[in-house]
């Protein structure tokens, strides 16, 4: 498992330009929704625990209607995700990205750390 | 017990640790992140409606359907031949029997679709398995013995 940390996923943007449309759409027409509700996190749902990506619905709708501040306090990849996007989207980059499986993992857990502390966990 | 080989021979010098061609994690990624949405729309419609209205019941039956839809959705499609829900067949990958090669049925397409609460349930730990696991599984492809495949090497029958 050591030898497979130091390995890394094979990020090919053109894999994910439908998501990043879907994202982005997404993010566009929620607010023509009143009252509308972000997608319920199964895990908090259930426990009152959060999960790493709980409060992205509300970043990366913050962060397309410019309400940076309201995304990183929700969850600082919001705006990374809707930049990530606009670059997969309007650029096109055709160079498959070598992403480290440490840096996927570290994400993750820096992003449930700080959920964690959102919600007054830790 | 090995999948069957893959049916277009893949480019000679390619090598796989596991034994076929498996999807990557950002497709996987990408796949799910498209059916979330997908599934989401009528429900947000239906809950905006019912918030605007105050109309619990409304609220109450959006909510069901959206937990009921998503079990639906799930194990509908990758239960069935092509073992593709909408996002996996937009980025061309799909859902096999790692013995086989051939559908999952709906029992194990279940069984996949409540192991993914548990694999979500740390820190995502039982999805980002996948990245160091021998046949690219995450914990709910272990559970319902398959695995997740392109489909240029692994055509829809």
């Amino acid at each position: 498992m050591r030898a497979r940390l130091s390995a890394s996923t094979s990020f090919d943007p053109s894999d994910t330009r439908g998501a990043a449309v879907a994202m982005l759409g997404a993010a566009a027409l929620l607010p023509l929704l009143p009252g509308h509700a972000g997608l319920p996190c199964p895990l908090r749902t259930l426990t009152g625990v959060p999960c790493p990506l709980c409060g992205m619905t509300t970043s990366v709708e913050a962060t397309t209607h410019g309400h940076l501040g309201a995304a990183l306090q929700a969850n600082p990849a919001g705006p990374l995700a809707v930049l990530a996007a606009l670059i997969i989207i309007f650029r096109r980059p055709r160079t498959v990205i070598r992403v480290p499986v440490v840096v996927v993992v570290a994400t993750l857990l820096g992003l449930w750390l700080f959920e964690l502390r959102r919600f007054s966990l830790i | 017990m090995y999948p069957p080989p893959p049916q277009t021979p893949p480019p000679a010098p390619q090598s796989w640790g596991q034994s076929g061609p498996r999807a990557g994690f950002w497709s996987r990624f990408a796949a799910l992140f498209i059916d979330s949405i997908v599934i989401s729309i009528i429900p947000l419609i239906l809950i905006a409606i019912g918030a605007s209205s105050s109309s619990r019941g409304l609220l109450a039956f959006a909510y069901v359907l959206w937990f009921a839809g998503y079990i639906a959705y799930f194990v509908y499609f990758e239960g069935s031949a092509s073992g593709q829900t909408l996002g996996k067949r937009i980025l061309a990958i799909r859902v096999i029997d790692f013995n086989n090669g051939g559908e999952i049925g709906y029992g194990r397409a279940f069984v996949r679709l409540v192991v993914r609460f548990i694999s979500g349930f740390f820190c995502y730990l039982g999805y980002l398995w996948m990245l160091w696991d021998k046949e690219k599984q995450c914990w709910h492809d272990k559970a319902a013995n398959d695995v997740v495949v392109p489909v240029q090497y692994y055509p829809v029958p």
